[in-house]
């Protein structure tokens, strides 16, 4: 080899040596540029509609419904405050008379901050959980469209270089779009940033199981590999002609590795062994349970998790509270999970909780069977809500803002767990979030 | 004499001339060859729905319908899963544990490995394969000990192109 050669060839190798450490997933050469934060984020979309007054504000009935002076606090695993001491509808038994137990020995309150007056940009349901998961909220968004500004999954991907399986959305169902919510029609992100999704109460109930829960186990080298060469010929000479399918990108590693969560989660439903809260009597409690699973199994940097279960407040204020103070008990759940049965997650994970959009100051002309007025989301009560945060990087025991003095809006949640997991520059310079969005962790 | 002769003569020239110059046409018949018309890849523009896909690949690998119930119910389970793909492959693989499917055994395989591709590309894709694609494929299943009918119908399922029509 001649010298002139000798010392090019030496000299990209060692070019390939140094640089390819850190090519990224994402095909990214360098990290991140912000500082991570928190090894682990969990948000949880609080959502359905939550009025300020019966969550936050404690004021249980009274400020709801006429002649019922009773207020109190229904979420005591969220919020320090004394529950109601009459008219107990919420709890389990006949007429749910019994309260839930409190979960958490020290409230969610007391180990994080808590923004008790933020603003929300929409009073829809699909609007609201756009704006938690996008940053934005954008007019032309329609219904049954995939989110049109990239959402939080693909900004870590992207630019995070976070694998497929650090991100997880998981739904209540798959009505209300939600199944769209998991990555964005957006052209320069997409579904190859996407995250993985699964609507637990759908996928590992008993009808999905009849047509998923029996999959033959394939040998991964004798037989996947070659079933895999052979679909990977046939995509090659099809895709002259096609821009072929969206995919979100999951190796085939990571393909299997799913696979065998959905059999372990078949096996768990059957013996009765998921990791469900105490108390599981609703979708949403079931769902913090198979999220919990889907936690220890894949530990992602991101999890999402989709409540809904306070919706019935359209017609039926008592199925409200009552599903309120599940939702709070599956919160404590989720969060005594993580610490107690995550030891990879216990410590360096943050939780968000934030509702996507409040209900109306004045009811409706329904009647629910206590006699109790229900609560639709279209006045300038629906755009109040709280969000709270909880985990190392977080000041305990502090509340920021309060009625009459909001601090914070909806979307200010996606850029704090941009923030972090180490993105938030690059989310910023996108250029795609609602105006004035920003940290909460920079409005403390 | 000589006369006779001339006028016998004369007359078998007139019928030669007459029976020669009046024959009748041949009428031309045109027939079409049966010939089984396909689709090619290109013309495959349109994505099947999820309930597409899954009422055809049950045809295809039980000769038989799914009732609308079931597309219903499958469908809900794809759309309860994000990697689209991954949920097909689940399925199919579910397909494949029923004993009720209707698979070629090795043997039949690899009496005519040309056939079978050429029945494959038929049964799923809805086209002939191409030579380079005959080709590609023979050598695969020789070349691959590991492979049965079963792994190429599961390739062809899960391939692009049979999400396309």
């Amino acid at each position: 080899m001649k010298r002139r050669d000798f010392i090019k060839k030496a000299g990209a190798t060692a070019a390939a040596t140094v640089a390819l450490p850190y090519i990224l997933p994402s095909g990214r050469l360098f990290a991140a540029s912000g500082r991570q934060m928190s090894e682990h984020v969990v948000m949880v979309m609080f959502a359905g509609g939550v009025r300020q007054q019966e969550s936050i504000l404690q004021r249980y009935l009274d400020d709801s419904q006429e002649n019922e002076p009773y207020p109190g606090n229904i979420m005591y695993n969220m919020f320090d405050g004394a529950p109601p001491e009459e008219k107990i509808v919420f709890g389990t038994g006949q007429g749910g008379i019994n309260p839930i137990p409190q979960l958490l020995g020290t409230t969610l309150q007391q180990q994080g901050t808590i923004f008790s007056e933020v603003s929300a940009l929409s009073a829809g349901h699909f609007g609201g959980l756009n704006s938690l998961i996008q940053g934005s909220t954008v007019t032309t968004q329609g219904l049954k469209q995939r989110p049109l500004n990239p959402t939080i999954f693909e900004y870590l991907r992207r630019h995070g270089g976070y694998s497929a399986s650090d991100m997880w959305f998981i739904g209540n169902g798959i009505s209300n779009s939600v199944p769209l919510l998991n990555y964005s029609g957006h052209p320069d992100y997409g579904a190859g940033y996407g995250a993985n999704f699964f609507a637990p109460t759908v996928t590992f109930a008993e009808t999905c199981e009849n047509y998923l829960g029996d999959a033959k186990v394939y040998h991964p080298e004798n037989e996947l590999s070659p079933m895999y060469q052979l679909k990977y010929f046939l995509d090659n000479s099809f895709d002259q002609y096609a821009d072929g399918l969206l995919s979100l990108g999951n190796t085939e590693e990571e393909k299997q590795s799913i696979k065998e969560f959905m059999k372990e989660m078949y096996t768990k439903t059957n013996n009765g062994t998921v990791a469900l809260p105490p108390l599981t009597d609703n979708g949403d409690t079931a769902t913090v349970g198979y999220a919990c699973e889907t936690m220890k199994w894949f530990k992602p940097a991101l999890t999402v998790v989709n409540l809904n279960g306070v919706d019935t407040c359209h017609s039926n204020f008592s199925g409200y509270v009552s599903n309120m103070h599940r939702a709070d008990h599956a919160v404590g759940h989720l969060w005594n999970y993580i610490q107690n049965e995550i030891p990879e997650m216990a410590g360096n994970t943050t939780l968000i909780v934030t509702p996507e959009c409040g209900r109306n100051l004045m009811p409706n002309n329904i009647l629910d069977e206590n006699d109790w007025r229900s609560y639709d989301h279209s006045d300038m009560n629906s755009l109040r809500v709280f969000t709270q945060l909880a985990g190392p990087s977080i000041p305990s025991n502090l509340i920021v803002g309060g009625e009459g003095n909001p601090v914070g809006k909806v979307t200010d949640s996606m850029m704090t767990i941009a923030d972090l997991l180490g993105v938030k520059t690059e989310v910023q310079a996108a250029g795609l979030v609602a105006p004035g969005t920003q940290s909460l962790l920079d409005q403390l | 004499m000589r006369d006779s002769i001339k006028t016998y003569l004369f007359i078998a020239v007139l019928c030669a001339l007459a029976f020669s110059s009046c024959k009748k046409e041949p009428e031309a018949s045109f027939i079409l060859n049966d010939v089984e018309l396909y689709p090619n890849a290109a013309g495959k523009t349109k994505i099947k729905s999820n309930e597409q896909y899954v009422a055809i690949l049950h045809a295809n690998l039980f000769q038989t319908a799914l009732s609308a119930n079931d597309i219903f119910e499958i469908n809900n389970c794809i759309e309860s899963i994000g990697d689209k793909e991954l949920a097909r492959e689940v399925i199919i693989s579910n397909f494949m544990n029923d004993s009720d499917v209707i698979l070629p055994t090795v043997d039949e395989m690899n009496t005519d490995i040309d056939a079978f591709i050429t029945e494959t590309y038929v049964r799923f894709l809805v086209r002939y394969p191409t030579e380079a694609e005959k080709e590609y494929v023979r050598n695969f299943i020789i070349t691959n000990p590991y492979v049965t009918p079963e792994i190429v119908y599961f390739s062809f399922a899960l391939s692009n192109e049979y999400m396309y029509y």
